[in-house]
């Protein structure tokens, strides 16, 4: 189609283009590689059916956020196809004759596909520039207490403006090209968008359509020789660095467990991450595959609860530092700036509840809360430098074997008056059972193991509790950084736990249950670990008990971060609420709920110190519990049903809202 | 700036405390032991002016069995040089006097700048080890000390008195001072402090002799009793005998 002066032009533009973009990509991947633990790339790029299925199906985008998703994957899939588009209207152009099977109807389907999806595309990428630009969506903002950086609050915008504009001319002039191409050749019936659009052009003189058909064509492809080399610089990187982070995914037990640290190491110079060359590269090609939706920040308790973290500011945060710094970074200088001037405050690091609803959102794998665990485990092992509150737990842990410091004494008083047998004494048992520090010294948490006791004893369980010699399994230490202590305590478990032959083991705390199945694991033993809502969904299923279904009144249920994101546990407490529920009562879910859950604000340590910006994170739970108008609120975890009882009486709701436990429902009622 | 900094080792305020049979001293296996109070706090500020100096040398010394190498180590790993370990085989005496003069022994020919120690051990509660010491040792003394500041080869002291009320003092160097608690924010030992800890020196010397003049009779768990008293008369009569009651008799007003 093109004469021989612009294909000559062609590709000279071509050469630049791409060897402008070579420089700049090259540079990515270096800067990628200035990371600690290294991506294995063959592994990752063996994962490509991963990336693919991703990428094709676009599921990850309908998780949160359904109808963008629904867009998004219209303006993927269009794109997709375009990657073909390309390559057939460069052989279009260069090749004089070439026609892509015209006359055939594989031709013709495809022409008929690219016709329906750049109209897709270009009606998705307005509605994206209208809902940025003019409708104005306030997610895709992060507000102000947030650290992000000056240039990124302007830049992303700006980025967001180019790419738009990028795609709706290049889709655009495609589109109209193909209208002139339709205009000189005849109507296409595969072609209606264009056959219409053709119709404008009646009138115009050969000449006129001719260039008109050069131009979109030009427009088309000159656009992307002159937008490649911008390309790596642009969060439209995404397109394919986010499949590939998918493929290069580390393979966690839970995604609040990190791998083990050696700290006997003699030459480790550095413990946690500190500056930003200390992330491991998976975590620094996060930051090229973040598209900045700002998914994670929808849910995430400290931001909605108007605290400085955003998790979506970490990754956006990283990658204009990487822009700003490409080529001294990548030639290998040193980043000089610690983490928390630059990419999260260390108030932001403390507001993290590793609730884990970030990397649930992320439709490109990224996980930002494992940034802020790396910069926590800094802080503490390097720095000491955490909350005040935070170091008399370490104390209380390390000198008395619990986060309360009471004494390890009386751990095993909750079971004074029940008959619960010790390991001590039964020598060993099927099952553990493991009431956790919180069930054996908070008062509501003591009903809660005395509940669990009975319906073990109920249901003939072969069980022992190490009572007095069980210790807190260190989980609060691990998520607030404390790596060393965390060992400690693991020691001490682990050791009773080959003493006495433990295999499997109940506990009511998911935190608990996180640290013993997964944290254990990572150092290497082995235990079959299983939440009580799922222990005692499984003993009803069996018949070995049966509650009476006398609960008369709606209850709306709590999900547990640590037992359904980190452990993905979302039916078990589900089915046993249902095995009290009365004939005119439900189980009402709240808004947030299952792998969108809302967290309490105990987690990741935050049961133990208090950040006292915005609004408190109990708070706002109790209040969308409340709105349910269930008079009951259940929980499964400790922590949630601390905070719970708190949001009630600083709500003062003591009235309107109680809070049980699961298995106080179920001990109720056999 | 050589500063040593006594430190004991005492039983949490959590932990069980189960008394021996003879009621000599309370069963030592099942404490759960931790840093005395102020001694952690006396630890801090003698760290801060070796930091503030920019050099100078911190010594943590204590006394008694090898359990309280946990103690000695927790000071290393904050930031102490290194140890003096004053080996006895059980807590020690009672007797201030004489744990007073061991300690002087222990450190006078060690040529020490400074001398803290915290205001009062929480077991046995004296109070006086680092005053008397500091006469034994022919150092200027000052106990209960807010806050310090050191320069000129003095040092000046905040010392605490009754009802709010605080004087300062200029000691000339050495001195001996005793810190109360909450003068500053005691640290949480890094990682790195925690390793190199292990490679620090721990002085293991033999506690000089001393004849004890006072011990203790009995160890025994104060046995609490219920007394209800019940207020009769007219309101005005109740409300008197109320605030006589909790002024003369349970003291709380």
């Amino acid at each position: 189609m093109l004469s021989n002066l612009e294909r000559i032009l062609f590709v000279i533009l071509v050469v630049v283009s791409m060897g402008l973009a070579w420089v700049t990509f090259r540079r990515m991947f270096k800067v990628i590689g200035r990371g600690s633990d290294p991506i294995d790339w063959a592994k990752a790029l063996a994962k490509w059916p991963k990336g693919l299925s991703v990428f094709l199906s676009q599921k990850t985008l309908f998780k949160t956020r359904p109808v963008v998703g629904a867009i998004h994957a219209g303006v993927a899939w269009g794109f997709t196809l375009y990657l073909l588009v390309n390559v057939i209207d460069v052989l279009y152009g260069m090749v004089p004759g070439f026609h892509f099977l015209p006359n055939h109807f594989i031709g013709d389907i495809y022409r008929f596909f690219v016709d329906f999806f750049s109209m897709v595309v270009l009606v998705g990428v307005l509605l994206f520039v209208v809902r940025r630009f003019i409708t104005k969506d306030e997610r895709l903002v992060t507000n102000e207490p947030v650290l992000l950086s000056e240039s990124a609050r302007k830049g992303v915008k700006r980025d967001s403006l180019i790419v738009g504009v990028f795609i709706i001319l290049h889709v655009g002039f495609r589109f109209v090209g193909a209208s002139f191409e339709v205009a000189i050749h005849g109507a296409d019936w595969s072609q209606p968008g264009a056959t219409l659009l053709s119709a404008a052009w009646a009138g115009l003189s050969p000449d006129a359509l001719v260039f008109g058909e050069h131009l979109g064509w030009w427009m088309a492809l000159g656009l992307i020789l002159g937008f490649m080399p911008y390309f790596p610089y642009s969060k439209h990187a995404h397109l394919f660095m986010g499949p590939l982070n998918y493929m290069a995914q580390i393979e966690r037990r839970s995604p609040s467990t990190l791998e083990i640290m050696d700290l006997e190491d003699e030459d480790a110079e550095q413990f946690g991450a500190a500056k930003v060359e200390h992330l491991p590269q998976k975590e620094l090609l996060d930051a090229y595959a973040c598209i900045m939706c700002n998914r994670c920040q929808d849910g995430c308790p400290a931001y909605q609860t108007g605290k400085e973290l955003s998790p979506a500011a970490i990754e956006i945060n990283k990658r204009y530092y990487f822009n700003e710094h490409l080529k001294e970074f990548s030639e290998g200088a040193d980043s000089l700036d610690s983490l928390s001037k630059w990419m999260l405050s260390e108030e932001a690091a403390w507001s993290c509840t590793t609730c884990g609803f970030c990397i649930e959102a992320c439709p490109v794998g990224n996980e930002p809360m494992v940034d802020i665990l790396r910069m926590r485990q800094d802080l503490v092992l390097m720095e000491s430098n955490f909350p005040r509150d935070a170091m008399e737990v370490f104390d209380k842990i390390e000198n008395y074997g619990n986060p309360w410091g009471m004494s390890p004494m009386d751990r095993e008083k909750w079971t004074e008056g029940m008959d619960v047998p010790k390991m001590r004494e039964k020598g060993s048992a099927e099952y553990l059972y493991w009431a956790g520090c919180s069930g054996a010294y908070d008062d509501r948490g003591k009903d809660i193991s005395r509940s669990v006791a009975k319906i073990m004893n109920e249901a003939g369980v072969d069980y022992a509790i190490l009572g007095n010699e069980e210790t807190c399994t260190g989980d609060s230490a691990r998520r607030i950084g404390n790596e060393y202590l965390f060992q400690m305590q693991a020691m001490q478990n682990m050791e009773n736990f080959e003493k006495y032959d433990v295999k499997k083991v109940v506990t009511q705390c998911p935190h608990c249950l996180t640290t013993l199945k997964n944290d254990y694991g990572e150092i290497g033993m082995e235990l079959e670990v299983v939440h009580h809502s799922e222990f005692i969904a499984d003993m009803i299923k069996e018949g070995k008990i049966s509650p009476d279904k006398s609960l008369e009144e709606d209850v709306t249920f709590h999900d547990a971060c640590y037992v359904g994101r980190h452990h993905g546990e979302y039916d078990a407490p589900r089915d046993v609420l249902e095995s009290v529920m009365g004939e005119d009562a439900n189980v009402v879910e709240m808004p947030r709920s299952k792998e969108e859950s809302f967290c309490c604000g105990a987690g990741g340590g935050n049961m133990w110190y208090e950040i006292n910006t915005g609004k408190r994170i109990n708070v706002e739970r109790f209040e969308e519990a409340i709105e349910t108008g269930a008079k009951k609120v259940a929980t499964s975890c400790n922590f949630c049903m601390i905070m719970m009882e708190d949001a009630r009486k600083v709500t003062g709701q003591d009235e309107t809202m109680e809070v049980y436990d699961i298995a106080e429902l179920v001990a109720d009622r056999i | 700036m050589k500063i040593a900094v006594l430190v004991k080792q005492v039983p949490g305020s959590e932990s069980p405390l189960p008394i021996q049979s003879d009621q000599s001293w309370v069963d030592e296996g099942g404490i759960a032991y931790v840093m005395n109070e102020s001694d952690n706090y006396a630890l801090e500020e003698a760290l801060q002016i070796k930091e503030q100096n920019g050099e100078g040398e911190v010594v943590v010394v204590s006394l008694g069995p090898d359990r309280i190498q946990k103690v000695i180590r927790e000071g290393l790993a904050k930031g102490a040089d290194r140890a003096i370990h004053i080996k006895t085989d059980t807590a020690g005496s009672v007797d201030p006097l004489v744990t007073a003069s061991q300690f002087a022994d222990a450190l006078k020919d060690e040529n020490f700048d400074l001398i803290f120690s915290g205001l009062q051990s929480d077991d046995v509660g004296m109070g006086q080890t680092g005053v008397i010491m500091g006469e034994l040792m022919g150092m200027a003394t000052a106990s209960l000390a807010m806050a310090t500041e050191v320069g000129d080869g003095k040092i000046k002291v905040k010392r605490e008195l009754e009802a709010g009320w605080f004087q300062w003092v200029s000691l000339s160097l050495p001195a001996s001072i005793t810190i109360q608690s909450g003068l500053n924010t005691p640290r949480y030992p890094s990682l790195k402090g925690i390793m190199g800890a292990k490679k620090k020196e721990i002085t293991v010397i033999e506690p000089s002799g001393g004849d004890a003049k006072q011990s203790l009779d009995k160890v025994y768990v104060p046995q609490s009793e219920k007394q209800t008293v019940m207020i009769e008369g007219s309101v005005d009569q109740q409300v008197e005998k109320l605030v006589d009651t909790m002024r003369n008799d349970i003291k709380v007003l």
